[in-house]
């Protein structure tokens, strides 16, 4: 059983992937939102951030970008769906799935090799810590990895399985 | 109801971005008449072209997401399908992305107007392999659909073909359904029902009217009937309450349900594709190290390529127009006439339109450089960029590029505020553009450090004052915010278009129209001022011009204790009502003032340094130039903008140059 957390956008690192369950109080800036085609239900993904900050990269899920600003995202709250394995979103005792490994072919064969592969289910071990001890699920195996590496694996929210 | 006997009118209905200048270009070719929409600062543009035995006139619309207006331009688009609904809608959806379009498509269809559905960019489309269905789209719109480039020209005669048909045979209109949640379909029903009723005159769908009603907080504007108003009202309140989002929001998540719904349909479940060309760009030019670097190459390039090209292209414009002023002033027939009109013509018209002239050459360049910049992509990028730093000013990013283009030229950089996307950030870009130091205040400080500073200082002279011009835009700009002056700001949420190759052809006829613009709506007010200048300094004509006796010597007089504690005298006052004509005219206006020779060793005699440099931090800061006010009034074509301009430049040049100079005098500079 799924239980949506709502969190706002703002909380979300780069190449997280969200669905927007509110889109704030602002009521003529919910409205410029869902007249583009953003609402609740829309599913986001952070592309990039602004040299100086403030102003982030959105793309929806039909293609477009936009740009939005720290202001809008903050009152806007979503349900985290994918996230970098370094995000703070990632708790203790839930398990995730590889969604993709991002960096040069270098870096994803190296994790292939480690046994990180896409669709593997992952959990971390503990939060808080570098590096970071994940457990390979599948492979029953344990591995550190450094901050770096776990920003560019993704994972996705899977349910918080009964029994599990 | 037939359409044969009368004149046809087409409204071109798109979002932002979707092709609708190219394409409404193609259809009208240079039959374009450009004003602005009664009483706001919307340019209005609108074209004829024939079909067969119809005169057509298409009007632009402004580019619009939903008819429940959030900006300006979308109160525009509002008011004008509410009040005077055209015989015909085009609507332009983008091949790439139909979902961004179909949301305001629906809503159209839905209105009951005729309408015809282009879909733009089938060029780039074909590119990244996605290929639409359109009978799927036809058949569930009930309006014909046709695929077209506007860029390169494809399918365009396809459209003509189409609209030809529908305004020989509207036929009988379907009206497309979009469902909704039960309660607001019953308020529709039941609003609709009322209209009905109420007998009001109207061609729009009675459903459509009660969307578009219950959508609004002001339905009195809109129907003349009680009853309609308050059912509208209770509904309103019901609904509100009831569905816990507001209506707007409502109907647009019913309309991109459906949106969804059909791009699919039509892309057959085709996922849609992300365009790889632009995801690479962009990975350098919105480079988190890289990005920065490269908008400050680019923006160097730009403002080298306009200035740089442009000056020398100006000067030579100068130069031929004074070479025939001379020659037409020695032919007999000239030299018969009185003196003073004489000086009439050539002093005053001649000079008119020599200063009208001059700027056609940064005019051409700049749109030739923006238009290049806008079509391509780049233009959201960079407001990307700067974004943060702007919005402290409350102005989106684009604005830097406006700004930045003012310390070249005022005036093309306040006609380039009309690419802003909302009309808060117009008003306040073009209120804040004067205080940039453009090369025509450039000369005036050139030529008055020389004469007072020794070469060392005299560069350090001029940095300050572009410090100096600096802290007065962002000043100014924090001031602006702060008593919300230029309006109320919009919620701005920026898209971020694909990348695509602009075209010669766009490129020139934007260029070639915005030149014409500028002669149809700036030349005669820049004439008019030329003139008034040239009668205060002629008039009376007896003595010698811009002397004492003048009207203009009078007024510098006259407003001597004014300028007394700045440290100017009359002569310079008079030397600043020659600047309004073009600031670089305030050195010849000074030679002629005082009539002698040896202009520098006259000036050095009577003027002080510390007076040269208050009067340098006046002439930055003062009035814009005539083409400045001439270029801000036809972009806002609002007289307090245009008056507020005026004042806010006295103003602050007056202020600046009185602590500078009575500083200056306390601490024993003279």
């Amino acid at each position: 059983m799924t239980t949506a957390q709502h969190m706002p956008v703002s909380a979300l690192q780069v190449q997280s992937e969200c669905t927007i369950l509110s889109l704030g109080p602002d009521e003529k800036t919910a409205q410029r939102l869902a007249q583009m085609g953003i609402l609740p239900g829309t599913h986001l993904r952070i592309i990039r951030v602004a040299p100086f900050g403030g102003t982030i990269e959105v793309t929806c899920d039909q293609g477009q970008s936009f740009a939005l600003r720290q202001e809008e995202v903050a009152a806007m709250t979503c349900d985290p769906v994918a996230m970098p394995l370094a995000s703070e979103l990632v708790t203790v005792g839930q398990t995730y799935r590889i969604r993709v490994l991002l960096g040069g072919k270098n870096f994803r064969q190296r994790m292939e090799r480690e046994g990180f592969r896409k669709g593997g289910f992952i959990q971390i071990r503990e939060t808080g810590v570098k590096p970071i001890p994940v457990h390979l699920v599948d492979m029953d195996r344990q591995i550190e990895l450094g901050e770096g590496e776990a920003k560019k694996i993704i994972v996705e929210v899977i349910s918080h399985e009964s029994g599990d | 109801m037939s359409l044969a006997t009368k004149p046809v009118t087409v409204a071109l209905a798109a979002i932002p971005n979707s092709g609708k200048t190219t394409l409404f270009n193609r259809l009208t070719g240079s039959s374009q008449t450009t004003g602005n929409w009664p009483g706001v600062s919307v340019e209005q543009k609108s074209g004829t072209f024939t079909l067969g035995e119809y005169c057509i006139t298409l009007t632009d619309l402004p580019g619009a997401y939903a008819l429940s207006p959030v900006t300006e331009e979308e109160q525009v688009v509002r008011d004008y399908f509410l009040q005077s609904p055209p015989d015909i809608i085009l609507n332009l959806l983008d091949a790439r992305n139909l979902y961004r379009g179909l949301g305001l498509t629906l809503q159209l269809a839905l209105s009951g107007l005729p309408m015809v559905v282009a879909v733009n960019m089938m060029d780039e489309a074909r590119r990244q392999g996605i290929s639409p269905d359109f009978n799927v789209l036809a058949q569930h719109l009930g309006v014909p659909v046709i695929g077209l480039s506007a860029k390169k020209g494809e399918g365009v005669s396809d459209l003509e073909d189409a609209l030809y048909g529908v305004i020989k045979d509207p036929g009988e209109t379907r009206i497309a359904h979009i469902s909704c949640p039960p309660l607001l379909e019953k308020a529709f029903f039941q609003l609709s029902e009322a209209i009905n009723q109420a007998d009001i005159d109207t061609r729009l769908d009675h459903t459509f009217l009660a969307m578009c009603l219950l959508e609004e907080d002001d339905q009195k504007q809109w129907v003349d009937n009680d009853k309609v108003v308050s059912l509208t009202r209770q509904w309103h309140r019901r609904l509100k309450h009831s569905l816990k989002t507001s209506v707007p929001i409502a109907c647009a998540n019913c309309r991109f349900n459906a949106a969804r719904g059909l791009a699919l349909e039509v892309l057959r479940g085709q996922p849609v594709m992300e365009d790889k060309f632009s995801k690479q760009l962009d990975h350098i030019f919105l480079h988190r190290f890289l990005g920065l670097p490269i908008f400050c190459l680019l923006m160097f390039l730009l403002f080298q390529g306009v200035y740089s090209v442009g000056a020398p292209l100006q000067e030579l414009l100068a130069a031929g127009f004074d070479k025939v002023g001379s020659m037409l002033a020695s032919q007999a027939m000239i030299l018969s006439l009185p003196t003073l009109l004489q000086s009439f013509l050539f002093d005053g018209l001649w000079q008119g339109m020599a200063v009208v002239t001059s700027f056609f050459p940064i005019i051409a360049l700049f749109f030739l450089f923006m238009s290049l910049i806008e079509d391509s992509g780049y233009m959201a990028r960079a407001a990307f960029l700067m974004d943060r730093l702007m919005h402290r000013l409350g102005l989106d990013g684009k604005a830097f590029i406006s700004i930045l283009l003012g310390y070249g030229c005022n005036v093309p950089a306040v006609m380039g505020t009309r690419i802003l996307s909302s009309s808060y950030s117009r008003m306040l870009t073009m209120l804040l553009i004067p205080f940039t130091l453009c090369t025509a205040r450039l000369q005036i400080f050139v030529f008055l450090t020389a004469m007072f500073f020794s070469p060392a200082i005299a560069p350090w002279i001029i940095l300050s004052l572009y410090v100096c011009s600096f802290m007065a835009v962002v000043l100014v700009g924090l001031v602006l915010k702060l008593f919300r002056i230029g309006g109320n700001p919009e919620p701005f949420i920026m898209e971020i278009p694909p990348y695509r190759l602009p075209t010669l052809r766009s490129i020139s006829l934007r260029t070639w129209y915005e030149l014409k613009d500028f002669l149809s709506r700036a030349a005669t007010l820049i004439v008019a001022g030329v003139l008034i200048v040239w009668l205060l300094i002629h008039i009376p004509s007896d003595v010698p011009p811009a002397s004492a006796a003048t009207w203009a010597g009078q007024l510098g007089q006259l407003l001597a204790p004014v300028f007394q504690p700045l440290g100017i005298d009359w002569q310079e006052t008079v030397a600043l009502i020659f600047g309004f004509i073009a600031k670089e005219i305030v050195i010849g206006g000074l030679a002629v003032i005082y009539g002698g020779s040896d202009l520098t060793g006259q000036m050095s005699s009577h003027i002080t340094p510390l007076q040269s440099i208050s009067f340098m931090l006046f002439c930055l800061l003062y009035t814009p130039c005539v083409a400045t006010i001439a270029a801000i009034w036809s972009e806002s074509r609002s007289i307090r903008i245009t008056l507020l301009s005026l004042v806010s430049g006295l103003g602050l040049a007056w202020i600046t140059s009185f602590v500078f100079y009575q500083t200056g005098l306390l601490l024993g500079f003279y």
